[in-house]
Parts: structure tokens; C-alpha cells; sequence
């Protein structure tokens, strides 16, 4: 019958009730959309930097990536691509010779990374024929194609067929020039591909360099359910004077994005429902109070502290019981419409940008995120209780028999 | 039998600038079956008896023994039990539960002492008979008179099987009519089941009705008068 007055109880003020349990409903709507906004975001950025650029994972010469000097290449790369290529989970592996050089339209001149790519199996690794928003993947122009980032060809002030000269140093040590013309322009939410790098043909690249087939990283990417740190050992014991590493290595503020919007669900948790707490004590302790010649009656009679604790909980509870499927429910569908539909932010789609984002977000949540809102709204129900019902049994039955 | 044994009982309350002295040598004894009434004026400490008779307040010095159990210096835990199987208490106000029905409110103590459902329905149902008020069982108190509502709260007071009920003003938010209806039910009550009844009132219709009186002033008994 405890519950049962506990459940009448609920419903004795059901405005105020109504309004507890709506800002359960609404504050978990919110955890749940906000927390899926803000992993779109990481979720979309991540994906694109690790499809486009960065790859699972990466392979190089141990001392290139402290000094990029075309001398520290990577020993029989090639065979070695070819080989990983076949291993278990490897869906690609793409090799790319890379020089630091200059690049010097017309108009104006910038430092880049000349990235002489294998055009075939870069289209698998990186997908970069599919970033291609004007001309075409290395067809329409025999000699010397280049591609370059919509940034950069913006700063660079040229177009499609633009003549432009890259330059820097041979294998020599001279420093060498060539003539190439913009075959495609890309367009990505990587902020190096829009205006750092240039991708020419490979062997474009070797026979300016002068150098025989030296390739300086092997990209790979693995399948989604690979972990990309099996083929990472496996690489480094099979050739130890080698390095190589997962993205989490290669791009470290990448893993620390992932880390951080990890604990966004947990931070959004705590703000939201620390603002729940304070509502629910609100409500209950309105409920106490109200309440307190008949809580002096329950206890003169012979109802227990404890009886009389329980029931305010089973109250807070109760509450939380009705609100939190709902929330659940509605934030779950808000979630569902907008994964398909995605959130347009064309209209902040220049700032987006700057940051590397794409202006269509789509929402994503874990499933076990679910686990974690319902346990958190529990807790916070149990939370919010406590004072209202440690207050309710603090009540001494004779003077709150007088109260009026 | 004595149900209820007061010596030399005193009250201070020190919570005030002036400590105040409600009860001031209190003794008295009542026997099992006894229809009594606590009279005297405002302030003259028949609410502070009446609470530390039920066991909901203790005494500054003296000694309180109900059913042979010095009930002085038990703990509030034990008291809590004591009560619930022991007193059974009406107030002024009626205190009914305002979310349950007239049966359940009835029923609601004996689910206190966890008495199965069946007998709880049953005996609840019955009191209510006694009571006149079966057709109310599934009334809840807001839709009920003053009178009815003071008539469940007998009802529930009954319910626990007590050896005594105290009924702190039980008639003061009554109607004349409504007061001797309900004054007649606890006299057959008290006749019939030898249930002993203790009220604190000012209400000469309870005075009158009651068989022993005794009138406090200044927290001292002034007089115990044994009517016949």
C-alpha cells in the first residue's frame, strides 16, 4: 500500500508533479540530442580525416617524420605495400613519395607537401577521387597533372588547366623545378588536403626527383571491425627497422577529440541532471512540507523512519519511472530523424569549415549511451529524493501534527 | 486491569526565553474499560499529557507505565512499535490519508502491523459498519462530512486492536449533531468492547458523556472525579 499511496501521492498536485516529470522528459531530450550533436561532430570529422587523409594507419622510415628529407625512405616500400596488401583486414595500402617543396602560381607563391601518389590504389586508401569537386582524378592532361585543395588554388588564384610551378630539392640536393597543370581541384573538410598538400602521379615525381621508386609512407586502411593496432605490431616485428603506427599515433589530437567527446556524454550528465537534482528537491520538499501533519500522523500511529523515507523516495522515483522513457523515447527519435535527415548548419558553414567541419551534422549516439542516461537519471532520482525524505523523517510527530 | 499509570509526571519546555512548566506533578491511574476525559482551560497542559501518554513526547521527570510497560526511557524506535500494537489516537483534525478511500485508510494501520489482506478487509469493513459509514468505504475523506471523517478516523484508531485510544479534541471542528452521533458510537464502542477511551476536551457534550473527568490547571490535577 506504500506504493500505492506513493503513486497517489505523485498525483495529488499534478501540475507540479507534470512539471518535474516534464523536466526529466526535456533534460534527457537534451543529453541525448546534445550529446548526439556534439559526437556528429566528432564522429563526421574524425571520419573524414581518417578516410581522407591520415588512413588507419601509416608506415614510414623512423627518421623521416623528424626531418622529411627524401633520403629517409622507406626500404623496398613498394614490395612491402604489395605484400601488406594481402594481409588479413587490410582492405588497401597505398604508397606516396613526399618532398616539401614550393608552389608558385601566376600570382602568388606557398610552402607545400608535394605527395606523389599511386593514383590506383590512393583512390582506395584515401578515396581522394571522390573529394575531386572540379575537373577529373588525373585524366585530361598527360604531362605533369597536378591536383591541388580548393584553398589553395583560391590563394593561388588558378583554375582548372592552371599552369603551376612546384620546386624543391632533388635527390641531389639541388633544388629542381617542374611545370604542372591543375587537373582536379579537391574539396575537404581536412584543412591539409584543402591547402597544404599537392598530389601528382608517382612517377611524375621520382623521375623529377631522380631517385628509383622510393617511396617515403605506405598508407593502409583496414576493415572496420580490424583493430588497427593488430596490423601495427604485426608491421613493426616483421620489420623492425621500420615504423609503423595507428592514427591515434599519426594524429594524437585526433585520439584526444575522441577521448574528449567520449566524456561529453558524462559531462552533459552531470550538468543536466545536477540541474534535475535541484528541481526534484524542489518539488519534493514543497511535498514534505505540504505534507507534514499527515507525515506527524503516519509516524504517531506507528509508521517506521524508514516506512516513511521509502515512501518519499518511491515518489521521486515514480516520477522519474513516468519522464524517463519518455525522454528516452523522444530523444531516441529526435536522434533517428536527424541521422537520416542530418542538422543543416549551411548557414554557419564558413566557420564550420575553418574548423575543418562539414555543415551537415548527423547525430549519432552508442546504444549503451541509452544505458548510461537511464542509470544516470536513477541515480539522480535517488539523489533528488534524499533531502525531501531525510527531511520528512527529521519531522518531530508532535510538532508536526500541529502544523497548519 | 491499568492501562495507563502516570507518577508525579513533569513537562518543561526550555526552548522559550522563560522555561515554561505545562505539567507540574502529574499522577493518575486508569483502569482498563474507562470512558475519561482530560478538561481544563487553554494552556493547561492536556495536549502535552495526551502526547506524552501516547508516547509521542517524554516527560522532564516521573514515570509513565501503559500496559504495564514503564514506557519513560524507551527508545523512539521502540516507542514507534509500542504505539502502532498498543494506542490508538484521534485527533482533532481528523488526519486522514486524503489520497485513500475511507476502507483504506482503515485498513492502512493493520497493513502497519502486516496483518494479511483478507482480514484486513474484513475487519475494516466491519468497523466501518459499526461506525455507520459502510456505504462510504470507497469514499475518500474529501468527499465525506466532518462527522463521517472523524468516524474513519475512530474506525482507524479501532482497527489496530488497541488497548486505548486517546483522542486529543476529537469534537472541536464538529457540528452538535455530528458530535452526538459520534460520541454515541465511541460510548457503545467503549459499553460493548470495553475499549477505554481517553479524550482531552473542553466540549461539555464530551464531559458530559464521559464517566471519569479529570480537570488539569497549571499542569497539576485539580480534580478526578469518578461519575457513576
Amino acid at each position: 500500500m506504500i506504493l500505492k499511496i506513493a503513486w497517489k501521492n505523485v498525483w495529488r498536485s499534478r501540475g507540479r508533479s507534470l512539471v518535474v516529470i516534464g523536466a526529466i522528459v526535456v533534460g534527457i531530450w537534451a543529453l541525448l540530442f546534445g550529446t548526439g550533436f556534439m559526437n556528429g561532430f566528432m564522429v563526421s570529422y574524425m571520419a573524414d580525416i581518417i578516410n581522407h587523409d591520415v588512413s588507419n594507419l601509416q608506415i614510414h622510415n623512423p627518421e623521416f617524420k623528424n626531418d622529411y628529407d627524401i633520403k629517409f625512405y622507406i626500404p623496398d616500400g613498394i614490395k612491402k605495400a604489395e605484400e601488406v596488401r594481402k594481409w588479413p583486414g587490410v582492405r588497401g595500402a597505398t604508397t606516396r613519395t613526399i618532398v616539401n617543396g614550393m608552389i608558385a602560381s601566376a600570382r602568388n607563391a606557398s610552402g607545400v607537401q608535394i605527395r606523389g601518389i599511386d593514383v590506383q590504389n590512393e583512390a582506395i586508401v584515401t578515396q581522394l577521387d571522390s573529394l575531386i569537386s572540379e575537373g577529373a582524378y588525373f585524366e585530361g592532361i598527360k604531362k605533369n597533372p597536378v591536383i591541388i585543395g580548393e584553398k589553395l588554388a583560391e590563394d593561388l588564384k588558378v583554375k582548372l588547366r592552371s599552369k603551376i610551378v612546384l620546386t624543391f630539392n632533388d635527390g641531389n640536393g639541388d633544388i629542381t623545378a617542374a611545370a604542372f597543370r591543375v587537373v582536379g581541384i579537391v574539396k575537404s573538410s581536412s584543412l591539409k588536403i584543402n591547402g597544404l598538400y599537392v598530389f601528382v602521379r608517382q612517377e611524375d615525381l621520382l623521375r623529377i626527383l631522380a631517385i628509383d621508386n622510393q617511396v617515403h609512407e605506405i598508407a593502409m586502411v583496414t576493415g572496420s571491425r580490424i583493430d588497427e593496432e593488430l596490423v601495427v605490431n604485426k608491421y613493426n616485428e616483421k620489420y623492425p627497422g621500420d615504423l609503423a603506427e595507428s592514427w591515434r599515433e599519426i594524429a594524437p589530437e585526433l585520439a584526444f577529440m575522441e577521448e574528449m567527446y567520449s566524456q561529453m556524454l558524462y559531462i552533459l550528465l552531470v550538468i543536466i541532471m545536477t540541474a534535475l537534482v535541484f528541481g526534484i528537491v524542489n518539488t519534493m520538499l514543497m511535498a514534505v512540507l505540504e505534507r507534514m501533519r499527515e507525515l506527524g500522523m503516519l509516524m504517531a500511529i506507528g509508521m517506521t523512519k524508514l516506512r516513511v523515507f521509502m515512501m518519499i523516495l518511491v515518489e521521486t522515483i515514480y516520477m522519474s519511472i513516468v519522464g524517463a522513457p519518455l525522454g528516452l523515447f523522444v530523444g531516441w527519435l529526435t536522434i533517428r530523424y536527424y541521422q537520416n535527415a542530418g542538422v543543416d548548419l549551411t548557414e554557419y558553414s564558413e566557420g564550420l569549415a575553418a574548423f575543418g567541419y562539414s555543415s551537415i551534422l548527423y547525430p549519432y549516439l552508442e546504444a549503451d549511451a541509452y544505458i548510461v542516461v537511464t542509470i544516470g537519471v536513477v541515480i539522480t532520482a535517488f539523489v533528488g529524493a534524499i533531502y525531501p525524505a531525510w527531511k520528512a523523517v527529521k519531522l518531530n510527530p508532535v510538532e508536526a501534527l500541529h502544523k497548519i | 486491569m491499568s492501562v495507563i499509570k502516570v507518577e508525579n509526571i513533569t513537562k518543561v519546555y526550555t526552548e522559550t526565553a522563560v522555561p515554561v512548566h505545562a505539567l507540574n506533578g502529574v499522577s493518575f491511574e486508569i483502569q482498563e474499560g474507562e470512558f475519561t476525559a482530560i478538561v481544563g482551560p487553554s494552556g493547561c497542559g492536556k495536549t502535552t499529557l495526551l502526547n506524552i501518554l501516547g508516547g509521542l513526547d517524554h516527560p522532564t521527570s516521573g514515570r509513565v507505565e501503559l500496559i504495564n510497560t514503564d514506557i519513560t526511557e524507551m527508545k523512539d524506535r521502540d516507542l514507534i512499535d509500542f504505539r502502532l500494537n498498543n494506542i490508538g489516537f484521534v485527533f482533532q483534525a481528523y488526519n486522514l490519508i486524503p489520497v485513500l478511500t475511507s476502507l483504506e485508510n482503515v485498513e492502512f494501520i493493520m497493513l502497519l502491523q502486516k496483518v494479511a489482506k483478507k482480514e484486513r478487509i474484513e475487519r475494516s469493513m466491519n468497523l466501518l459498519e459499526q461506525m455507520g459509514i459502510a456505504d462510504k468505504a470507497n469514499q475518500r475523506p474529501s468527499k465525506l462530512s466532518g462527522g463521517q471523517q472523524q468516524r474513519v478516523a475512530v474506525a482507524r484508531a479501532l482497527a489496530s486492536k488497541p488497548k486505548f485510544i486517546l483522542a486529543d479534541e476529537p469534537t472541536a471542528n464538529l457540528d452538535s449533531v455530528a458530535t452526538s452521533n459520534l460520541l454515541d458510537m465511541m460510548a457503545v464502542m467503549n459499553r460493548e468492547e470495553k475499549v477505554t477511551f481517553v479524550f482531552s476536551t473542553h466540549d461539555q457534550r464530551v464531559i458530559d458523556k464521559a464517566r471519569r473527568v479529570i480537570t488539569l490547571e497549571d499542569g497539576r490535577v485539580k480534580s478526578d472525579e469518578i461519575r457513576e
